[in-house]
């Protein structure tokens, strides 16, 4: 057989080479260019190299100008001091600044610069930091009523004529006088009913209270008690939390999303809750269900999203025993021992008005 | 290079923060942090210990610390101080009968050294309870003002129940916080 040319070989071969060559030419282009910028990258890191020096000395030398003029202010403070001690609170203040922003520029450079400099300038930093609140303490006289010197004043009135008024809610910490909140405090031997009507309620405190019965029905946000001696509570069901302190003796009907303990002794809790129970430095506490009843509980727990029985009351932590063995400090009230359904009603006849407007 | 230099690049690349939430037991500092991850927060137990969330923010990732605040275990938020990057205090700021041991608590917080560089937001919380002391209020009782000059601080109402607030105080701690740490941005 004889070799038939094929006219269109050639000319297909022809584009075939052309196409390798553009290829290799384009592959040309990209190692070239990639040298080079592997080249400009290499010298560009080294006068990196080269800036950073540069840029560490020139930052030592901004560094220890402005040690220097704040070094001089600080120096300046005692001759102010003598001749205008009102200024001295705005030049303390500019001093301060003036470290912070020695601060800030520390933080700026501490990418590039050694690490020994990074070490003294915070040293530096430091020192000026003391010097300054030195000065202050020295040249200022101290205005504030801070808290301990309010421990010591108290300890050195300890006799009083009448016996040490047992600790207000109102407690002044320094200059602010903090208000009372609606609640029942200080009373002997009383029933205290509280209704809460509406959603305008918020916190409630129950403080102070000797062998009392306290009936609150109704929602509300939050209850504080502490200081009960030998109580009931019954409480309606709160939205959030209850925190209770130092009790004693009482007997507690409660429902909420979360319950805290802390001092309690020889008390029974009935509980309904969203979450665990807590208690920390209590013993002989006894826990067992909510048993609370009175008219329209349906609503209000449903409202606390209390609804259904959770269980939770037997799932107590005992913050003073962190072990997988029971807690000496609480246990299940016995079936036996427990009080039945407790039925309590909106008011007693005849006192309504009065216990009403406690709170309203 | 020393090891602090890289671990620095390393948290610089992946920008993280860490953020410790503090403040009395009852303060409500767990519900916010489940509030802020869009977390049921209706069944929560007092903490027992701490959890650890890792929540992304705008385009930082926060590993916010909560760590229990009953008197027992306050003791052991010392263990949780190292690498602070902002410090969060929660207030109760119904709970007026412990705001003295609320400013005793703070004042030795800020103390500490090690968390001298973080900047601190505080969060009066409970502000949907009616009695609630505003946030003005507050600062006058933890005497805020008086405050180490150096401290970047800011207090912001909120209510963990609601939400409201929330975003308003993280916004501001993340700015703060990547303004002095990630100074290259």
């Amino acid at each position: 057989m004889e070799e038939r040319p094929d006219p269109n070989l050639p000319a297909k071969t022809l584009d075939h080479d052309a196409d390798l060559q553009k290829k290799h030419q384009a592959m040309l282009d990209r190692l070239s260019t990639r040298h080079h910028a592997r080249l400009d990258n290499s010298l560009a890191r080294r006068s990196d190299s080269t800036n950073s020096s540069e840029a560490t000395s020139s930052f030592l030398s901004r560094f220890s100008e402005s040690k220097q003029s704040i070094d001089s202010q600080l120096a300046d403070s005692r001759l102010i001091a003598q001749s205008d001690p009102s200024r001295l609170k705005t030049h303390f203040a500019n001093i301060s600044s003036s470290i912070s922003d020695l601060e800030k520029l520390v933080a700026e450079s501490s990418y590039f610069l050694p690490s020994y400099e990074v070490r003294s300038s915070l040293k530096t930093i430091s020192d000026l930091k003391q010097n300054l609140e030195i000065l202050n303490s020295e040249l200022i006289p101290k205005r504030k009523f801070s808290f301990k010197n309010k421990a010591t004043t108290k300890k050195e009135l300890p006799k009083e004529p009448e016996p040490e008024p047992v600790k207000s809610d109102a407690v002044s910490v320094t200059n602010f006088k903090i208000p009372n909140s609606p609640g029942f405090r200080n009373k002997t031997n009383k029933t205290l009913i509280q209704k809460f009507k509406g959603t305008e309620v918020g916190e409630f405190t129950l403080s102070n209270l000797d062998s009392c019965e306290v009936r609150l029905i109704g929602c509300c946000n939050a209850v504080f008690m502490n200081r009960l001696k030998d109580c009931k509570v019954y409480l309606g069901p709160v939205i959030g939390s209850i925190l209770i302190e130092e009790v004693e003796g009482c007997v507690f009907v409660l429902a909420s999303h979360q319950i805290r303990i802390h001092l309690a002794k020889r008390s029974d809790f009935y509980l309904r809750l969203r979450s665990r129970p807590i208690i920390e430095d209590s013993n002989v506490v006894r826990f067992a269900p909510y048993c609370l009843d009175y008219e329209g509980i349906e609503m209000d727990l449903e409202k606390a999203g209390l609804s259904e029985e959770t269980g939770n009351w037997g799932n107590v932590d005992d913050f003073k025993w962190l072990r997988a063995v029971q807690s000496p400090n609480w246990c299940v009230l016995p079936g036996n021992e427990r009080v039945g359904k407790v039925r309590v009603e909106d008011f007693e006849s005849g006192n309504e008005v009065a216990d009403y407007r406690l709170f309203d | 290079m020393g090891l602090l230099s890289i671990i620095r690049k390393i948290k610089r690349k992946e920008k993280e923060m860490r953020i410790l939430m503090v403040g009395l037991d009852n303060s409500g500092k767990t519900t916010i942090v489940m509030k802020i991850n869009g977390e049921d927060t209706s069944v929560i137990s007092p903490t027992l210990g701490f959890n650890i969330k890792t929540i992304s923010y705008q385009k930082y990732t926060l590993n916010i610390w909560d760590v229990g605040g009953q008197r027992t275990i306050r003791s052991y938020w010392r263990n949780y101080f190292e690498q602070t990057d902002g410090l969060v205090w929660v207030v109760d700021s119904s709970d007026l009968r412990r705001l003295d041991d609320c400013k005793m608590e703070l004042d030795n917080l800020l103390k500490e050294e090690r968390l001298s560089g973080a900047s601190l937001l505080i969060l009066a919380n409970k502000q949907d309870i009616k009695g609630a002391l505003t946030p003005a209020e507050i600062a006058k009782v933890l005497n805020l003002e008086a405050m180490d000059k150096t401290r970047h601080w800011k207090i912001v109402g909120c209510s963990a129940y609601t939400g409201e607030g929330l975003l308003e105080g993280f916004d501001w701690l993340v700015q703060d916080v990547a303004s002095r740490i990630y100074m290259l941005d």
